[in-house]
């Protein structure tokens, strides 16, 4: 059994379903992030797991045992919230021996273990300051550090940087990682945003509307998304979904007719032999789309450039063209100015086919 | 322009509420501290006579006991009241639909007024009809029914007990705003870490309440330093004078003798009393630096 699991949990809020049976095994010592749009249902199946929010139905493992209705403080997990929750009464101090005062943990041994908390978390020099003289980054810091002094068997963060500014999110994104590496705890984190999953985590759940969306590694989620939601979710730029109509299909190779302009052949993951003719989407990255001369051979489609972003080291370029506007982003310096006529050439073995279903066929 | 035209248009913007405060407050205060100088009778006559009224309260030994017996009933009720409040409100500050309601009954008395209640109260514990002495006797807790008025220490009780029924909730609902007012999160952080219901009360969410258990408890023993009405309707300052309160002393001084001058050195030495030790009070509580 793996160090927490969570089978076939279901979470109704008076009548409405907000988590709709999810399956769920997390190994020690892995990072693991929950990734989903605002409102899927992260924070509930968090709480779910901490004992905050009772399951409707389902059950919940950690370290082998099943807590699914023991108190959160028995559950051997320590939570980050999004907000801190920092006990604003207390010092820091106090607010990271806290667990250990009421436990009633001897006096020195819990001074020393939230000395030595503070130290790891660089906090000493304000062990003696309340919350509210913090920053935020500071105050980041005591909500770790007082989940890490109770050593726990898992750690739960619900959106714990998202009240940070830029640059101190991505400081912060650095320290967790850090701080993740030395303790090698289990750790679930909670995020919207999909770049600290894909950083942060080794195994990413993406949750759309209460079910899972796909499990994954960063690097499978962004290369093999199982469906449009994802492919969608992962990646930034936005991948470009175009419409297109299934031609024939030779092998797993599919040939489709992109509206209003040429066609290509891409490459399909299997399943395809019955395939009827018909409307199909085509998903393709930003990076995986090459402009070229409108006349080539290579070229797929054509368009006129709306909009050059020069982000200094990549180039952003929006272009309309028959199947609609696509996004295309090269980390070269292109010459290309607002308002040309370009071809576009579709990397088609990056390229993705869904069907109906939105399955990635 | 003038550098303090400015000043002076923000004088004029304050004056119709100096002008309310200066007719409602200061000169009727005027006017009493200016009687308390006098030998004024509620029949009229009088002239002025410095300190006197001072002087012969400071060797009446009436007033000092009445000032002792009602520091005696602000010290009882005071903690009955904030204790009792706060865990009513522990009780009910949920926004279940019960809760709401227990909330709303227990507020209800509040909106009687006091003069109402001990009425209702002198009935209920009255010694003949009364529901109390009945209960009690049946409940074999005594043997006869007792004559709660005619003993200081049982009226005062009585007393202490009806005032609680009428103004507890009066508490309950500050301290159940200041309570729904803690973040949710800081409770569940608390629970995680392990703390125990009454470790969550006395460690968390006593400490984030302080504010508002201070301003009750101010307003409470002014009131209770104020207290007339429940004593002058249940016990009528009796047996004797040992249930005068410093009003009732002032009232019956002013009213029932018609020693208005005396009377009113009385009131004016109770209004320094109440405002020195609020005054106290707030300097002391008042919330240091950054929470
Ligand atoms: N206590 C609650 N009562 C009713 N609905 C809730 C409650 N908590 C969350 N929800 C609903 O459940 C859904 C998922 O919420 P949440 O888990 O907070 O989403 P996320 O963290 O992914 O943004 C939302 O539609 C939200 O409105
Ligand atoms: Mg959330």
């Amino acid at each position: 059994m793996q160090h927490v699991e969570i089978e076939n949990v279901h979470k109704s809020f008076g009548s409405v379903e907000v988590i709709k049976g999810i399956d769920l095994s997390v190994a020690k010592g892995q990072f693991c992030a929950l990734l989903g749009p605002s409102g899927c249902g992260k924070s509930t199946l968090l709480r779910m797991i901490a004992g905050l929010e009772a399951v409707s139905s389902g059950k919940v493992f950690v370290n082998g045992a099943d807590v699914t209705n023991t108190h959160p403080a028995k559950r051997q997990i320590a939570m980050v919230f999004q907000s801190y929750a920092l006990y604003p009464h207390m010092t820091v101090r106090q607010n990271i021996s806290f667990s250990l005062d009421v436990a009633g943990r001897p006096k020195p041994e819990a001074a020393q273990r939230t000395e030595e908390v503070a130290r790891i978390l660089q906090l000493t020099d304000f062990l003696d300051r309340k919350p509210a003289q913090l920053s935020g980054g500071q105050r980041q810091r005591v909500a770790i550090g007082r989940a890490l002094v109770r050593s726990p068997e898992v750690f739960l963060f619900d959106e714990p940087l998202s009240n940070l500014d830029a640059m101190l999110r991505v400081q912060m994104r650095f320290e967790l990682a850090k701080l993740h590496e030395e303790l090698a705890t289990t750790m679930i984190y909670v995020t919207h945003d999909q770049i600290e999953a894909m950083t942060l985590a080794s195994k990413i759940v993406v949750l759309d509307a209460g079910t899972i969306s796909q499990v994954g590694t960063p690097l499978e989620l962004y290369n093999q998304p199982a469906n449009k939601f994802v492919a969608g979710f992962i990646g930034s730029p936005q991948m470009n979904f175009l419409k297109g109509r299934m031609e024939t299909v030779a092998g797993r190779e599919v040939r489709l007719e992109l509206a209003g302009s040429g066609s290509v052949a891409i490459l399909a993951r299997g399943g395809v032999e019955d395939l009827k003719p018909g409307e199909l989407e085509i998903g393709i990255r930003p990076e995986h789309i090459r402009p070229c001369n409108p006349g080539d051979a290579e070229a797929n489609l054509s368009g006129r450039v709306e909009l050059v972003e020069h982000l200094g080291n990549s180039t952003v370029l929006y272009v309309s063209t028959g199947s609609g506007r696509l996004v295309v982003q090269r980390s070269d310096d292109l010459s290309i100015r607002t308002g040309d006529t370009i071809g576009l050439a579709v990397d088609a073995s990056r390229a993705h086919v869904f069907g109906a279903d939105q399955r990635a066929i | 322009m003038k550098p303090n035209r400015a000043g002076l248009v923000g004088l004029l913007y304050a004056m119709p509420a100096l002008l309310f405060v200066a007719a409602l407050v200061i000169y009727p205060l005027g006017q009493l501290f200016y009687t308390s100088l006098t030998s004024t009778s509620l029949l009229g006559g009088g002239k002025f006579i410095g300190l006197g009224n001072y002087e012969k309260a400071f060797n009446d030994s009436t007033f000092w006991s009445a000032l002792g017996f009602t520091l005696k009933y602000t010290l009882f009720i005071t903690p009955v009241l904030m204790g009792g409040g706060f865990l009513l409100a522990l009780l009910t500050w949920q926004n279940t639909r019960l809760k709401q309601f227990t909330r709303g009954v227990i507020f209800m008395p509040w909106v009687i007024g006091l003069a109402t209640s001990s009425l209702l109260w002198y009935w209920l514990f009255d010694h003949r009809v009364g529901p109390i002495n009945k209960i009690l006797v049946d409940l074999n807790l005594i043997e006869a029914p007792l004559a709660w008025f005619t003993d200081a220490e049982l009226g005062l009780w009585a007393v202490i007990i009806s005032v609680t029924w009428k103004v507890i909730g009066f508490g309950t609902i500050l301290f159940v705003a200041a309570i729904q007012s803690i973040d949710g999160e800081i409770t569940e952080a608390s629970m995680i870490d392990g703390a125990s219901y009454w470790q969550r009360v006395r460690r968390i969410i006593l400490p984030l309440s302080t504010r508002s258990i201070l301003l009750t408890t101010l307003i409470s023993v002014v009131g209770s330093m104020v207290a007339f009405d429940q004593f002058y309707i249940m016990t009528q300052g009796g047996p004797k004078t040992d249930t005068f309160t410093s009003v009732y002393w002032m009232y019956q001084n002013s009213f029932i003798y018609f020693k208005l001058g005396y009377g009113s050195a009385l009131a004016i030495i109770l209004t320094v009393i109440i405002f020195i030790g609020a005054a106290t009070q707030v300097a002391l509580t008042r919330p240091r630096g950054t929470e």
